[in-house]
C-alpha cells in the first residue's frame, strides 16, 4: 500500500470513468440511432400504405360495374366517366367510383388535407391528417404523419390545369405528391418519405378506343 | 485476474454491438423489403395491364378471339388473361388479365363492346358539303358538341367552339380561322387528333341480309312513304294511295325496316327500337336511296323527359336525309334519331332558296360522309331555312338503333383495375 497502489487506484477509475463514458455515449447513439432508423422504417411503411390506398381508389375514378346503366347525379343523364372528377384542387379531390362490393351503384369518394391542429397532440408541428371520405359519410383517417398531400392536374395535352379546377372532363392526368413524416422524433429530428406519381391516369377518365 | 476482466469487457462490448448491428441491420432490411415489395406489386400490375391491352388488341385484329393466354412468361414475370363473352346480343366481352411477379399477382378486368356509328353525336368524313365545294365548313364559338365527336377531316375552328364529348377527334391538324389564341377549341373529353375510322363500304346494303332475317323489307317499288304510328307502321308507294297498316312487333321482329331501292317519305311516332334503311342501286342518281323528312319524326315517350325511355330510332340512308320543304316544316321541325348517310349528309332541301323554317329540334345524332347546310345566315340573323337546336341523345352512348352500321372496331366501356 503506497504510491503504486494509489496509483493503479487512481488509474483503474481514469479507465473505468472511460470506459462509462464511452457505454453511455453508446447507449445515447443507440438510442438515437433506434428511434431514427425504426421512426423511417414506419414513415416507409406509412407511405406504402398511403400509396398503395391512393393508388387503388384514383385507379378506379370513373369505373361503374353497370356501365351502360348508371345515371349521373348532377346531370340526370347517363353516366360519363370521362367526367368522374367532381371537384380538384391542389389537396382535395372528389370523384365518383363504384366501390366494393361494385354493385353498380355510383358512391362518391373524397381526399382532402385537414389542417395542422388536427394533429396538435404530436410533437411534429407539421403532420395532418389525410381524410378520405365515401358518400357523404364521416370522413376517415389515421394520423399516418402525412405533412404533404399536393395534386397537379393535366389536361389532354399534358398542359397543367390551375386548380380549382371547376370545368367537367378536363383532367386527364394527375400528379399526385405525399410526403410522410414521424409523428414524433429523437430530438426533434424527423424522418421524411416522399412518394410521387407522375402521372396516374385512370383508364375510365383518360382511356381511348380501340378502334 | 486483470486479462480476465479485459477479455470479459472486450467479450460484452463485442456481443452488444454484434445485437445493436444485427437490429439496425434488420431495420434496414425491413425498410429495403417495403420498396421492393411496392416495386414487385407495381410490375405485376403492369404486367396485367399490358396483358389487358395486347388481349384486346388480340379481339381488335380477330373479333372472335376468346383463346387467351395461360402462364404466359412477360417481362419476367407471368401472364394469364381469360376472354369471356358476357353479353352476345350485345357483343360485350370481359378480358381478365392477371400479372404475377414473384409471388405478387395483380389483376385488370375490361369489358369491351362492339363499337357503332350511332354513338357519335356527330361525325363526318368531309367538312364540306360535296368534293366540288372547296370551302371549308367552320366550327364557331356559338357550336357546342355535347357528345362524342369524329371527323376524317381536318378541324376547321372560329372563336372557341366547345367539343365536350366523351371523346373528341378528327384529322391530323386543326386549322384555325386567325391563330390558335382566338380560336383553339374548347375539348373536355378523350381526345385522338389522328385518329382514323371511315364508314364502311356498303354499310346500308348490308343491312339486306338482316331485313330479309326476321326484318321487313319493301322493294321494286321507286317510292315508300312511312309513318311511324306508334307500335303500328302505315305504308303506301304512291302519294295518292291509301295506307296500309302493319303492326311492328310482328312485321318487323328484329327492328330493322329496309327500303331497296327506294325513296323513302318519313314521319310519325316511334315506339320501340327500329332503323330505316334506305339503299340505292344507282351510282349516278342520288334520287333513291335518300330520306326525306315529311313532318316531326319523334319517340313515343321523350327520354328528354323520361330517361328510361327504351324507344330508340335509327335512319341509314346511302344519299340523303333532307328536311322535305313544305308547309308543315316551315314552323320547326322535331327529330329524335340518330341520322346516318353513307355518301352524302343530313340538310334541308333547297336550303338557300326555302322560307324561314324556325328550328331544327334534333335529338340524337348526325353521322354523315358530306356536311351538309340546313339554312344561310346574314347579319341580321336567319335568311333562309333553318337554325340547329341538336342534342345528343345520351342513351346513344350506350345503346343503338337496331343493325346500326358498325365501325368494324370495339370500344372499351369499363376498366376495373
Amino acid at each position: 500500500m503506497g504510491f503504486t497502489t494509489l496509483f493503479d487506484i487512481a488509474g483503474s477509475m481514469i479507465i473505468g470513468g472511460i470506459l462509462m463514458m464511452t457505454v453511455w455515449n453508446l447507449s445515447d447513439a443507440s438510442t438515437e440511432k433506434t428511434y431514427s432508423n425504426s421512426g423511417e422504417l414506419t414513415v416507409q411503411q406509412n407511405l406504402l400504405i398511403l400509396a398503395q390506398i391512393v393508388e387503388f381508389d384514383f385507379r378506379k375514378i370513373g369505373y361503374c360495374n353497370s356501365w351502360n346503366a348508371i345515371m349521373d347525379p348532377r346531370t340526370k343523364q347517363p353516366f360519363n366517366s370521362s367526367q368522374a372528377i367532381i371537384y380538384a384542387d391542389e389537396t382535395s379531390i372528389s370523384f365518383y367510383t363504384d366501390l366494393e362490393p361494385y354493385d353498380g351503384v355510383l358512391d362518391s369518394v373524397s381526399y382532402y388535407l385537414g389542417p395542422v391542429s388536427d394533429c396538435s397532440e404530436t410533437p411534429n408541428p407539421r403532420d395532418r391528417m389525410l381524410y378520405r371520405v365515401e358518400n357523404n359519410e364521416t370522413p376517415r383517417s389515421a394520423n399516418l404523419g402525412v405533412t404533404d398531400f399536393r395534386m397537379t392536374y393535366y389536361d389532354v395535352n399534358d398542359n397543367i390545369i390551375s386548380p380549382p379546377v371547376l370545368t367537367r372532363g378536363l383532367i386527364k392526368s394527375i400528379e399526385i405528391n405525399i410526403t410522410v413524416e414521424n409523428t414524433a422524433a429523437y430530438d426533434e429530428k424527423y424522418s421524411s418519405a416522399f412518394w410521387k406519381q407522375i402521372r396516374l391516369a385512370s383508364r375510365n377518365v383518360s382511356r381511348s378506343k380501340t378502334e | 485476474m486483470t486479462g480476465k476482466a479485459i477479455l470479459l469487457v472486450v467479450i460484452g462490448f463485442s456481443l452488444t454491438l454484434l445485437s445493436v448491428g444485427q437490429k439496425f441491420g434488420s431495420v434496414s432490411n425491413r425498410a429495403v423489403d417495403n420498396y421492393v415489395s411496392y416495386q414487385k406489386e407495381t410490375l405485376a400490375h403492369n404486367i396485367a395491364i399490358s396483358g389487358a391491352n395486347i388481349a384486346a388488341n388480340e379481339i381488335y385484329m380477330n373479333p372472335t378471339w376468346t383463346k387467351g393466354y395461360s402462364n404466359m412468361q412477360f417481362q419476367k414475370g407471368n401472364l394469364d388473361v381469360t376472354v369471356d363473352i358476357v353479353d352476345a346480343d350485345l357483343g360485350l366481352r370481359e378480358i381478365t388479365a392477371t400479372g404475377t411477379f414473384m409471388g405478387k399477382s395483380s389483376e385488370v378486368k375490361i369489358r369491351i363492346a362492339p363499337s357503332n356509328f350511332s354513338e357519335y353525336a356527330y361525325y363526318s368524313t368531309y367538312e364540306r358539303s360535296s368534293p366540288l365545294s372547296g370551302g371549308k365548313i367552320w366550327w364557331t364559338g356559338k357550336d357546342t358538341v355535347w357528345g362524342p365527336f369524329h371527323t376524317q377531316d381536318n378541324l376547321n375552328v372560329y372563336q372557341h367552339p366547345a367539343f365536350l364529348g366523351k371523346h373528341t377527334s378528327h384529322k391530323k391538324s386543326i386549322n384555325y380561322y386567325k391563330n390558335k389564341s382566338s380560336d383553339a377549341p374548347t375539348i373536355t373529353g378523350i381526345y385522338e387528333p389522328g385518329k382514323n375510322l371511315v364508314i364502311p363500304p356498303q354499310a346500308v346494303e348490308n343491312l339486306e341480309a338482316a331485313a330479309d332475317d326476321n326484318g321487313l323489307k319493301f322493294q321494286d317499288k321507286d317510292s315508300l312513304y312511312l309513318i311511324f304510328d306508334r307500335d303500328s307502321l302505315r305504308y303506301k308507294y304512291n302519294y295518292s294511295d291509301e295506307y296500309t297498316a302493319l303492326y311492328l312487333p310482328t312485321a318487323a321482329p328484329n327492328g330493322l325496316i329496309y327500303a331497296k331501292d327506294m325513296v323513302v317519305r318519313l314521319k310519325g311516332v316511334v315506339q320501340g327500337k327500329y332503323t330505316i334503311g334506305c339503299s340505292s342501286s344507282s351510282t349516278t342518281s342520288t334520287e333513291k336511296g335518300t330520306v326525306w323528312l315529311d313532318d316531326d319524326i319523334v319517340y313515343a315517350t321523350d327520354p328528354q323527359v323520361d330517361p328510361n325511355s327504351t324507344d330508340l330510332f335509327g335512319i341509314v340512308a346511302e344519299n340523303y336525309v333532307y328536311i322535305t320543304e313544305n308547309s308543315v316544316n316551315n314552323n320547326n321541325i322535331n327529330i329524335q334519331a340518330s341520322i346516318f348517310s353513307e355518301n352524302w349528309g343530313f340538310g334541308a332541301y333547297n336550303y338557300a332558296d326555302r322560307p324561314v323554317g324556325g328550328d331544327i329540334n334534333l335529338l340524337g345524332g348526325i353521322q354523315q360522309n358530306y356536311r351538309q347546310a340546313v339554312g344561310t345566315f346574314g347579319s341580321k340573323g336567319i335568311k333562309s331555312g333553318y337554325t340547329k337546336q341538336y342534342r345528343y341523345d345520351w342513351r346513344l352512348a350506350f345503346m343503338s338503333p337496331p343493325f346500326y352500321p358498325g365501325t368494324g372496331g370495339f370500344r372499351i366501356v369499363s376498366w376495373f383495375e
